[in-house]
């Protein structure tokens, strides 16, 4: 049986629903992360298992034990807010010791295990200074502490990162995730930055409008979204209906499925004639370059229709310029039929 | 062009500090007066008193009946203050956090005091709390109740924005995951961060009621007389006494006012303060540093 076990879970707020039936599982020591834009109802689960919002209908059990109906303090999860919700009026030492310190643990026995904390999220020496005296990304990783030292049965990251900037977002994403190897902690992780996502992940779960769109790992989801919706959602993936492909100067598509999606890394792009036997051939005209550091991104006109083209950068692509005629060539295999999202 | 604007900001000062001067000098020229009234032993016909003495203050402060006021004053608002944070401030707290829909009205409710003027609320009182079952006028105890009603909205506004600034609903959720209790964490997470605010509510109510005459007048007057009725009796009987008395009760005000803008001002720690970007707070442990290449 899974670690983390949710069935058929809803909540509406004032008739909005907000989770429709949603299931999922979550294997122990895994680290998932539940991605989608604001509004899917990402946030509300994740408040769910921690039991700061009651569910409408479905259950919730981890490790074994149905915590559906406890109160947050009986559920043993630890929990890691967007805005880090450190105690102002408590220094360093005393948020990472509060929950301990609710527990009715004596003095001696939290010391070491605070300092064992603060050596692990690197703040020893800043165990006397307070919230308002630390950055934000040391404010986050005391946030961190505090949760981790009570050894919670399941780790809840509410878009720890969002409010850091991108340096230290990806440096404490690093971080984060080391330490949920070393304590092999189950952690839920919740984000709308779908590179974070992936890059973090054993596996996602994209939801949309409270429901889980699509389960799988970050490669599964990346190179073989499920839908419209997920293909939109993650990359810059072109996404085509087989009607909008009519009529165009496109030759050998594939004669299954009514939408598509094309990453835009698999598409070759030359000035010279392509083969259309194991691909779809295409002519079209550069619209527009752009430069992403070591990716450049062309915008491909194909008799009005927009294709997004990525190049590595340091090719031998200076003709490829702006106005120049251009054939594309598509891998059959890169046409991933998708499903149509309403 | 700097000579010239110099010259300007020169004169733009001279012309604020006149008008402080000015107004300074209006208001606090009745207190040097009455001041220099209350240690003056002669003064009818001189520009300045003919001598000076602390008499009235050594007569005022062996005086039963003013301390006796005095500790009445101190009573009356210590009680209606503890009391008005005992209720309100839970109140205050449950309403905004786990019932908003009922803040309209509490909010209704706790500005009342402001559109019922003093004398029209003396009179109803009265009317009502002269006679059986609730004969309670002239007692200490209709002056605690109507003084309660009177600082509900400074000790509500005060209250209302701390937890504000703090965002106690947050705060809240994260004492309870870490395994707090709904009052445990109120006790030991709001109530430390919102204190400055409650602080300040008490002082300023308390100078409030302090400070206050027409319902204390009144309301009990002569049979249970607080320090502003005493003082307003004085005024009739001893020139010298009655100035020392405004004196000494002027300062107590102030003192009190003093304290309300040290605690009013004290900012809760939330800001993240620029010299914490000191140093390199960021700095990735060695084994993230190795992730951070692939």
């Amino acid at each position: 049986m899974s670690f983390v076990r949710i069935q058929n879970v809803s909540k509406s707020f004032n008739d909005n629903r907000v989770l429709n039936q949603v299931s999922l599982d979550i294997e122990e020591g895994e680290f998932v992360t539940l991605l989608g834009p604001s509004g899917c109802g990402k946030s509300t689960l994740l408040r769910a298992i921690a039991g700061l919002n009651a569910i409408d209908e479905g259950s919730i059990s981890v490790g074994g034990k149905d915590i559906t109906n406890l109160p947050p303090k009986k559920r043993n999860v630890g929990m890691v807010f967007q805005s880090y919700a450190l105690f102002p009026n408590m220094n360093v030492y005393d948020n990472i010791a509060f929950g301990l310190k609710m527990d009715g643990l004596k003095k001696h026995e939290i010391r070491p295990k605070v300092e064992q904390m603060l050596s692990i999220i690197d703040l020893k020496g800043k165990e006397a200074s307070y919230p308002s005296q630390l950055s934000g990304g040391q404010q986050q990783r005391v946030a961190l502490a505090r949760s981790l030292i009570k050894n919670p049965t399941v780790l809840l990251l509410d878009e720890p990162l969002s409010a850091l900037d991108a340096k230290i977002r990806r440096s404490l994403r690093n971080e984060i995730r080391l330490i949920q190897k070393r304590l092999n902690m189950t952690t839920i992780f919740v984000t709308h930055d779908q590179e974070e996502a992936l890059t973090i992940s054993d596996r996602i779960f994209v939801m949309n409008h409270g429901r889980i769109e699509q389960a799988g790992t970050p490669n599964e989801i990346y190179i073989v979204p499920a839908s419209e919706y997920v293909a939109r959602f993650i990359g810059n993936y072109n996404v085509w209906s087989r009607e909008q492909l009519k009529g165009l100067p496109v030759h050998g598509l594939p004669e299954q499925g009514d939408m598509f999606a094309v990453r835009p890394e698999a598409i070759r792009m030359d000035t010279a004639a392509g083969d259309n036997e194991n691909g779809v051939v295409a002519d079209g005209k550069v619209s527009y370059v752009s430069i992403l550091g070591n990716v450049l991104r062309f915008e491909v006109d194909v008799a009005g229709l927009p294709v997004t083209v990525d190049m590595l950068s340091g090719q031998s692509i200076e003709h490829l310029s702006t106005g120049t005629p251009v054939k594309l060539f598509i891998p059959r295999d890169e046409w991933k039929s998708i499903q149509k999202s309403s | 062009m700097n000579g010239v604007s110099g010259k300007k900001s020169a004169a733009s000062r001279i012309g604020h500090l006149f008008v402080v001067i000015v107004i300074l000098t209006f208001l606090l020229l009745p207190l040097l007066v009455t001041f220099l009234f209350s240690i003056s032993t002669v003064w009818d016909h001189t520009i300045l008193p003919k001598g000076y003495s602390f008499d009235s203050y050594a007569a005022l402060f062996s005086d039963d009946r003013f301390l006796l006021a005095l500790g009445r004053s101190f009573l009356v608002a210590s009680v209606t203050v503890v009391l008005s944070l005992i209720v309100m401030v839970p109140t205050i707290f449950i309403v905004s956090l786990y019932v908003p829909k009922l803040e309209r009205w509490l909010q209704s409710v706790v500005l009342m005091p402001f559109a019922v003027p003093g004398v029209v609320a003396a009179v109803g009182l009265i009317k009502l709390y002269s006679s059986p079952p609730f004969a309670i006028s002239g007692t200490i105890w209709i002056l605690i109740g109507v003084y309660f009603i009177i600082i509900l909205p400074f000790v509500y506004q005060s209250t209302r924005n701390s937890l504000r600034s703090v965002n106690a609903a947050e705060l809240m959720e994260a004492a309870e995951v870490l395994g707090a209790d709904k009052p445990a964490a109120f006790a030991q997470v709001i109530l430390p961060n919102i204190m400055p605010g409650i602080i300040a509510a008490s002082l300023l109510s308390f100078s409030i009621v302090f400070g206050e005459f027409v319902l204390a007048n009144m309301l009990v007057g002569g049979s249970y007389e607080v320090v502003q009725v005493y003082l307003y009796h004085m005024l009739g009987t001893d020139g010298h006494r009655s100035s020392a008395t405004i004196v000494t009760f002027f300062l107590l005000v102030l003192i009190l006012y003093v304290l309300v803008l040290k605690f009013g001002q004290r900012k809760p720690r939330t800001a993240v303060t620029s010299d914490a970007k000191e140093g390199n707070p960021f700095e990735l442990r060695p084994d993230s540093k190795r992730v951070e290449k692939f």
